[in-house]
């Protein structure tokens, strides 16, 4: 079927999808134009990414049902356009709410593929504390939100390229992997990995992570430990070092 | 079987979502009713007692009221200044009003159904609107955690310096006090051994021991936050309009503002919901209800029944608690969730931690009910202490200026005075 609707071998759609999507965001990244020319990019970007998307799309497996294909289809779709969209705003807000937006894609695919935990814990972490932090300080720090480097981007021609590289080589050595090469498949996912997504899932995934994993949980919260001391070692440190100054002047 | 029809689970889901989203609706509009009969009560006057059935002249009590009030608002100019960034300005109600709708996807609602022996239906139909998802508790936290945004994209999109302070100032008390609020939820969840609320209710009705009697400490540290989260007083500097001219809504009017009020409402009653299945038993109340999952219709009925009434007397309880207090000033609101709800959240989380990793040794050296007890005395004990050392920690005089250490001004004044 899918041989009829695109004549085209999949790896030459892949390469076709790959080098569409990087001319899309080359066009798509704020290059510092002005007036007509870049509104006819932005044009042409979005045409050239719908593109690349839809081939990904068609080189991509199937998944199960039909519902379960169109939500998978539906979040991973706002996950990878808010993604670059937040590459290609030019507010600072606008991109971290873009990426907010992605974050929540990617939690969607997560808890359609059966890992609650993770996506939920995605949305608490990277989208509830850590992204709000960015926007207190974009919000404070810049409210017009029209500096040059905000208009220009850095390197748009090589960002893209590498970005569109990396997509590619990804869904190469994915699309191998879950194309039924199961001596790599087994090794790459062992049978625990299945089992703590079945029923039970916090219960099976703790017991794993506390038992086999146990050593690099504790040194995680170690880690995270000190950054929190010395966080309050820099705060203090800086006020009694501004006491001193103050004291030698 | 046709793929494209819809699954009995499926329908049975759309069927709770349609009960669950037209009660919550109905009930916020009749709990405003409810809230300004209290504070007409509180303030020893009538309160709303006239509107009744359009175009006749029956009164009703006022119970027309709700109706008016909402057709009023709909029906204002929706107004939107010309400095706005308009996309977000529009977004933000939207988004409040989504997620707190959103979280009773994991927030049951009552017990289960007897057995329908519908083909393709698990039996029995628990009253909860996503019953497979495992991390209920977490997806509570994770969506209220979302409530920020709306918050403090409304403020900064209303291109106002009043609304952008009210967004960064009313984001900054949610965001602290999710810290306690966290910590209070994980005293039960520790205690329960499930993220699920379903689980956790049905744990409290198997022992008989409400999580409010085996952890009293826990509980009111998750009042006091779950206050905060809803932005209730006296946490309710959002809406502080006469000193700090309103929040994150200043400049919205007609139906968006009623987007942001009926969302703050949903809080209130998530609020409730959480404090009734977390700490107050749920559907359980000893020799009622019973506590296995075999129920038969009348049982089932009576613990929807038992539950509705503990969430009504809590949100009684929120509505009797705004007319009895005076709003906290921002610094107090913020010493409070960082140096004493937290400290004392910590105090609870490392009792019931180490009450639980102990038990089986309890029970095997003391038995089953001498054990039982001292489980439940311990945290009391911690309690008292905690009460004690934050009553002892706190200075005792009235010192109302806001406290200030060290800033650079106080700098420059020690510098020049010695």
């Amino acid at each position: 079927m899918l041989a009829a609707i695109v004549p085209l071998s999949p790896g030459v759609l892949l390469a076709a999808a790959v080098t569409a999507s990087a001319a899309s965001l080359w066009l798509l990244l704020p290059r510092g134009q002005s007036g007509r020319r870049e509104r006819t990019a932005r044009w042409l970007g979005a045409g050239l990414g719908v593109a690349a998307l839809a081939a990904f799309i068609i080189t991509g497996r199937r998944l199960g049902g039909l519902g379960e294909e169109s939500v998978f289809l539906i979040v991973s779709l706002v996950a990878v356009v808010s993604a670059a969209a937040t590459v290609v705003s030019r507010s600072p807000v606008y991109a971290a709410i873009w990426f907010a937006l992605s974050l929540a894609g990617v939690a969607g695919v997560l808890l359609v593929l059966g890992a609650q935990f993770l996506g939920v814990a995605t949305i608490v972490v990277y989208a509830g504390a850590i992204l709000v932090m960015f926007l207190f300080v974009l919000m404070l720090a810049q409210p017009s939100g029209l500096a040059p480097y905000d208009r220009v981007s850095n390197e748009p021609l090589l960002a893209a390229v590498a970005g569109a590289v990396l997509l590619g080589l990804l869904s190469l050595s994915i699309g191998r992997l879950s194309a039924g090469d199961t001596a790599v498949a087994a090794d790459v996912a062992p049978a625990v990995a299945v089992d703590a997504l079945q029923a039970d899932h916090v219960a099976r995934l703790g017991g794993e992570l506390f038992s086999r994993h146990l050593i690099a949980i504790e040194a995680a919260g170690v880690l995270l430990l000190i950054a929190l001391i010395g966080s309050i070692a820099i705060v203090a440190r800086g006020e009694e070092s501004r006491v001193q100054e103050r004291r030698a002047a | 079987m046709n793929a494209l029809l819809p699954s009995p689970a499926t329908i049975a889901a759309l069927v709770k979502i349609g009960l669950l989203i037209g009660g919550l609706m109905t009930a916020a509009a009749y709990l405003v009713l409810v809230e300004r009969w209290m504070a007409a009560w509180v303030q020893d006057r009538k309160g709303p007692n006239r509107v009744g059935i359009p175009l006749t002249k029956i009164r009703l009590f006022g119970l027309g009221q709700p109706l008016a009030d909402g057709l009023k608002i709909i029906l204002k100019e929706d107004f939107t200044p010309k400095h706005v960034d308009k996309v977000l300005y529009n977004a933000a109600p939207l988004l409040i009003l989504a997620t707190s709708l959103a979280i009773f996807a994991a927030i049951p609602f009552g017990s289960v159904l007897p057995p329908l022996g519908i083909p393709g239906l698990p039996d029995p139909v628990p009253f909860l609107v996503a019953p497979s998802l495992d991390v209920g508790v977490l997806w509570v936290f994770a969506l209220s955690s979302i409530t920020v945004y709306s918050v403090l994209l409304g403020g900064w999109a209303s291109n106002n310096k009043y609304g952008f302070l009210g967004g960064l100032r009313s984001s900054a008390q949610l965001v602290a006090y999710e810290i306690p609020l966290g910590l209070g939820l994980l005293g039960v969840v520790l205690a329960a051994g499930s993220l699920r609320l379903d689980v956790i209710m049905s744990a409290q009705a198997q022992s008989g021991v409400w999580y409010v009697f085996a952890q009293p400490l826990g509980f009111i540290v998750f009042l006091v936050a779950a206050f905060a989260e809803a932005a209730r007083l006296p946490f309710d500097l959002p809406e502080a309009e006469q000193e700090l001219v309103g929040g994150y809504h200043t400049e919205y009017s007609g139906i968006k503002l009623l987007l942001f009020l009926v969302a703050e409402f949903l809080h209130m009653v998530t609020a409730s919901f959480l404090i009734v299945i977390m700490f107050l038993g749920g559907w359980h109340f000893w020799g009622l209800t019973g506590a296995g999952d075999e129920v038969t219709w009348a049982g089932a009925l009576i613990r929807f029944g038992v539950l509705s009434a503990k969430i009504f007397a809590v949100i009684l309880f929120f509505m009797l608690v705004r007319w009895s207090w005076p709003r906290f000033r921002f610094d107090q609101l913020m010493n409070l969730a960082w140096k004493v709800m937290l400290p004392l959240g910590l105090a609870n989380l490392v009792t019931v931690a180490t009450i639980e990793e102990f038990r089986p040794q309890l029970v095997a050296a003391l038995g089953a009910g001498p054990a039982k007890w001292l489980a439940i005395a311990a945290p009391w004990a911690v309690f008292f202490i905690g009460w004690i050392a934050a009553g002892l920690l706190t200075p005792s005089g009235t010192d109302n200026r806001p406290i200030r250490a060290h800033d650079p001004f106080d700098i420059e004044h020690e510098l020049s005075g010695a």
